[in-house]
């Protein structure tokens, strides 16, 4: 290595500090750090449950934090048309408008109560699979409060998050292999294929729903 | 005697409906086999018959078995029914091991027959899950699956009376479990058919007890509960299949931002 004059050794230095920020800097942009993906859900799933939970919050207010909470680490805008799917198309600016807030209240609606009626649980990241070039699955598990007996059962849950704008959301909850936007499409698809193919009728039965009325039964 | 003629002529038309399917996969070309891109799919043109039957099913879910299944709540704790639940899984335990060897699983054989052996015996005839402790995990395998293993396709939705959301094939796979159970063969056997009986409404109780607030969420916030519960039902027996599979397969959610004719 003597063989080589000092200022080559220089020059070599100064690129590979110029370099080195540049290839992890790249890294940070690169959508697959799934470790990264799996601190966000942790973080995700403990804030949830330590703001949500229990009794000594009005409903008022636990509906407004979990509205906070979805708007800032979920792709709600994903997640309410992929809901729709097919009809989404056949729908009016005005419509889809309206869809898009009377979803929003419905998922705060119903998680709201889920976690009113949570209290002790622990909340777990075991993993995480990457399943394209912007989803990474995150598999966690909801634990039983302590103290309850041993083999009470714990609930699987998979995130699917998507890393876009530098940031990632979430864009689907699965539950035991079963998806909440797959099931809510299939949910609102018969609404509407049962309402004559009229997006009105699934809007309708949203209006219902979000005023604490029993669906009609079409 | 009634009862045993119904039950064969039951058993008959499942070996039917299986043969029927069986023939049906064979036509089946091979890549279609675990296409599972759209998860919730499953076909329902029986689906005016079904929601008839699913709405009986729920009448006779409020007014039975649902409140059945609350007391059996209350009065029952919760370390109880765990072990009544340890003590039905592991009766069944010896039809799960059948289905791993026939689906060509013999690691969870294995699994299956440790947990039997384990929890038969330090277990007090199936009562402790000890097995469990030892990372041997509990795995539901039943003929429907192997079915769905062997290439059959779900065929269509139907909803069984009382029985609930299952498909052809899972139908079919019902009657042969049902025809191999060996609590069922071994009252038959000894004309002690009781114990099958009251095995069969201890399980259903404890089965719709776990599912008590599962049921009651879905019903309030679905709006079609009928489709939200086929979503469930294709969903979760496609997760159930897709355990014995390596590579699982993830519906596309496309990136509206980039694709707007979605």
């Amino acid at each position: 290595m003597s063989t080589l004059p000092e200022k080559t050794w220089a020059i070599g230095l100064f690129l590979a500090f110029m370099i080195i920020p540049i290839i992890s800097s790249a890294e940070d942009i690169k959508s697959s750090d799934g470790s990264v993906a799996e601190v966000f859900i942790q973080n995700l799933g403990d804030k949830a449950l330590s703001s949500l939970t229990g009794n000594n919050i009005s409903d008022q207010e636990r509906n407004k934090r979990l509205r906070d909470l979805l708007n800032d680490n979920f792709s709600m805008g994903t997640i309410g048309r992929f809901a729709m799917g097919k009809h989404w198309r056949s729908a009016s600016d005005k419509q889809k408008e309206e869809y898009l807030s009377l979803f929003e209240d419905l998922i705060v609606d119903t998680y709201s109560q889920r976690f009113r009626e949570y209290s002790g649980q622990k909340f777990i990241v075991k993993g995480h699979q990457e399943i394209s070039k912007k989803d990474t699955v995150i598999h966690s598990e909801i634990l039983p409060p302590e103290g309850s007996a041993d083999d009470a059962p714990s609930i699987k849950i998979d995130w699917r998050v998507r890393f876009k704008k530098d940031e990632y959301r979430v864009v689907d909850i699965s539950v035991e292999g079963v998806s909440m936007i797959v099931t809510q499409r299939s949910d609102f698809d018969a609404v509407i294929q049962r309402g004559g193919g009229k997006v009105e009728a699934l809007l309708a039965s949203l209006r219902d729903r979000n005023n604490g009325e029993e669906p009609k039964e079409l | 005697m009634v009862k045993c003629f119904l039950e064969q002529k039951v058993l008959k038309l499942g070996l039917i409906l299986c043969l029927c399917i069986s023939v049906s996969a064979c036509t089946t070309p091979h890549t279609e086999r675990f296409a599972y891109t759209a998860p919730e799919e499953i076909s329902d043109p029986l689906e005016t018959v079904n929601r008839a039957v699913f709405g009986f099913n729920n009448v006779v879910d409020i007014i039975v078995l649902e409140p059945v299944a609350k007391v059996y709540h209350v009065i029952i704790p919760r370390p109880v029914r765990n072990s009544i639940q340890n003590f039905m899984r592991n009766l069944r335990t010896p039809l799960y091991i059948a289905n791993n060897t026939l689906q060509g699983d013999f690691k969870g054989a294995g699994t299956g027959l440790a947990r039997f052996a384990i929890n038969s015996t330090i277990g007090i005839g199936g009562l402790f899950d000890i097995a469990k402790k030892q990372g041997l995990e509990f795995e539901k395998e039943d003929f429907g699956q192997t079915l769905a293993l062997w290439g059959v396709n779900n065929g269509f939705y139907i909803v069984l009376p009382i029985l609930g959301p299952s498909s052809l094939r899972d139908a079919s796979g019902l009657a042969v479990d049902i025809y191999a159970d060996p609590v069922r063969l071994y009252a038959s056997n000894t004309d002690e058919d009781w114990i099958y009986y009251t095995r069969n409404i201890i399980e259903g109780v404890d089965t719709r007890e776990r599912l008590l607030e599962t049921v009651s969420d879905l019903r309030e916030n679905s709006l079609d509960y009928y489709a939200a519960v086929r979503s469930i039902y294709a969903q979760r027996r496609s997760s159930l299949i897709q355990d014995n599979v390596s590579n699982s397969h993830y519906y596309i959610i496309p990136d509206y931002d980039e694709e707007d004719d979605y």
